[in-house]
């Protein structure tokens, strides 16, 4: 009969064993097995593999491609139609391309690629070190530390809440700021970032949420990351870009632009009187 | 101690050349072997103290931070760099060349040897050579802009102000807001005889940064320049005048330059200030 009326709050006294059991061990392993992670990922991590010079080649052809596109409006006309047809050329005839003669040819499997497996086996050996722990741990939580209440949130929260986070102790009145140690876990779980970072220093792999972000994305780019870029399709895209684009000179109006600067006169906005 | 570890660190930071302050902090580090201390940084202040000691010509010390390093990274190619480096310090180019050539050949990639290479080109005068290289690194790596602008100083000792030209229009895409750049791309437009570009690009460094008096000057000569070509009706083959801006606005940004000259010499000496008086006057 706990009508809406009533704002006592509900007072419940905790043992101080829990406190003491439960409390920090979980905290206190969350934090060594977050350090011993690291330590691993830094032992398992290979040497990134180093990168062909056609290949880097290729990518910064179709940087400046990029740059050209961008920045076109601070050279003058005939430097950027200079550099525009040469680039335009280039790309069509695959000058800059890794393999000039198999330019028609579809994509090579990334599969058969040796260089590439090492690397998606890293990714994946990677995101193992983050699930595997988070799992275990989640799992040891529950089968040691269920069935009671731990902490009172100083903060109040929806009833939805209370399936999560008071998993295990089926009472319908109890305020859900009583929760159990599993959302101590995942209090732990956001909040030890901070100081994995005092610790281990700014790129550290213990980061738990940064393992559930990968987790989420990982469906998402799944089939993605699979094909390698197709330069040939990406040369004639920025072909095409380059050849649309409109050079306007930043420098057409730099006299008013300067005569204004210098309070000679108010801004004029027409190109007419040079 | 751990302030000079501090002030060798920021002079790294900012990758200032500044070889007798390097060696003069780091002088009490390594006989008291303080240097230890910085951790995984004693690495770092090594190389530095390496380099700044073949800068001041102190081979033999040189020679023992190179012995440290090596023992520490046998295998490293960043440590084999600085053997070509100590070789060309002591005047045995060949040596020097081979070591870097086999770095290239280990890795193509290799940035470091790639430009020790052009760097050693250079330093022994073989432009030819220099700029051969330096044309095929800038094939691959072309957005580096501080290649383009070694590029551009190579061709200007050699007078080719189109292609020093075209070196410094890369530069300005990569960075346009820097009127320095611009005053470059400025100065070698009116070399070249593209009056009507030069001064567009004088008012840029103008435009970007206030009162420079560089800038200045060249707005002034260059509208001058324009009025004087117009003036003659025999022209000068290399000039080109025709985006030039109206006579009445050339006339404007002379006035304006010279205006702002002026207040820009007021607080110089009287020298000084004379005999930019009488210049502006003519």
């Amino acid at each position: 009969m706990s009508g809406l009326a009533e704002s006592t709050e509900q007072v419940m006294f905790l043992d101080p064993a829990i406190r003491n059991w439960v409390l920090f061990p979980i905290t206190v392993i969350m934090v060594l097995v977050g350090v011993f992670r690291h330590q691993l990922t830094i032992l398992m991590t290979g040497e990134p593999p180093k990168p062909d010079i056609r290949d880097i080649r290729q990518a910064k052809a179709l940087i400046r491609g990029q740059i050209l596109a961008q920045s076109n409006s601070y050279i003058p006309l005939s430097s950027f139609t200079e550099r525009k047809k040469f680039l335009c050329s280039a790309f069509e005839e695959g000058e800059y391309l890794k393999n000039k003669n198999a330019k028609d040819q579809s994509p090579v499997n990334l599969m058969a690629d040796p260089k590439n497996m090492e690397v998606m086996m890293d990714g994946m050996k990677k995101q193992m070190m983050g699930i595997v722990p988070q799992t275990l741990i989640m799992g040891w939580i529950q089968f040691f530390f269920s069935g009671f209440i731990l902490i009172k949130l100083p903060f109040p929260l929806g009833l939805r809440f209370k399936q999560m986070l008071q998993s295990g102790i089926m009472t319908p009145n109890m305020d859900v700021k009583w929760v159990s140690s599993l959302s101590w876990y995942f209090i732990n779980l956001f909040g030890l970032r901070g100081v994995f970072s005092l610790i281990l220093g700014g790129e550290n792999s213990a980061d738990g949420i940064r393992d559930m972000t990968a987790m989420g994305s990982m469906g998402a780019m799944g089939q993605q990351s699979g094909q390698p870029q197709d330069y040939n399709k990406l040369f004639m895209a920025m072909k095409d870009n380059l050849s649309i684009v409109y050079h306007e000179w930043d420098l057409a109006n730099i006299e008013q632009r300067v005569f204004v600067k210098y309070g000679k006169q108010s801004r004029v906005f027409t190109s007419a009187a040079k | 101690m751990s302030s000079s570890l501090e002030l060798l660190a920021e002079i790294r930071q900012s990758s200032e050349r500044r070889p007798f302050a390097v060696l003069k902090l780091a002088e009490p580090l390594l006989n008291t072997r303080g240097v230890s201390r910085a951790g995984d940084d004693a690495w770092l202040v090594y190389e530095q103290v390496f380099v700044s000691a073949i800068d001041e010509g102190q081979i033999e010390l040189a020679k023992a931070v190179l012995v440290i390093l090596r023992t520490r990274f046998p295998s490293s190619q960043r440590v084999k760099r600085l053997y070509g480096m100590i070789n060309e310090a002591v005047g045995h180019p060949d040596e020097a060349k081979t070591i870097y050539k086999e770095m290239l050949e280990a890795d193509e990639t290799n940035i470091l040897a790639s430009k020790r290479l052009i760097a050693l080109l250079k330093s022994y005068g073989h432009i030819g050579e220099t700029v051969k290289q330096l044309v095929a690194y800038l094939d691959i790596h072309n957005n580096d802009f501080e290649a383009w602008l070694e590029l551009s100083n190579l061709y200007l000792t050699q007078n080719l102000y189109p292609q020093a030209a075209f070196c410094m229009e890369e530069v300005i895409m990569q960075q346009p807001a820097n009127h320095y750049f611009h005053l470059c791309y400025a100065e070698i437009s009116y070399s070249m005889g593209n009056f009507d570009l030069a001064l567009k690009e004088y008012l840029r460094v103008v435009e970007l940064s206030t009162d420079n008096v560089r800038g200045f000057y060249g707005i002034k000569l260059v509208a001058d320049r324009i009025r004087d070509i117009r003036a003659k009706p025999k022209r000068d083959q290399n000039a080109r005048i025709d985006d030039a801006p109206q006579p009445a606005t050339l006339d404007r940004l002379s006035q304006l330059a010279t205006e702002r000259l002026v207040a820009a010499y007021n607080g110089a000496n009287d020298t000084c200030k004379k005999t930019a008086e009488e210049w502006l006057k003519a």
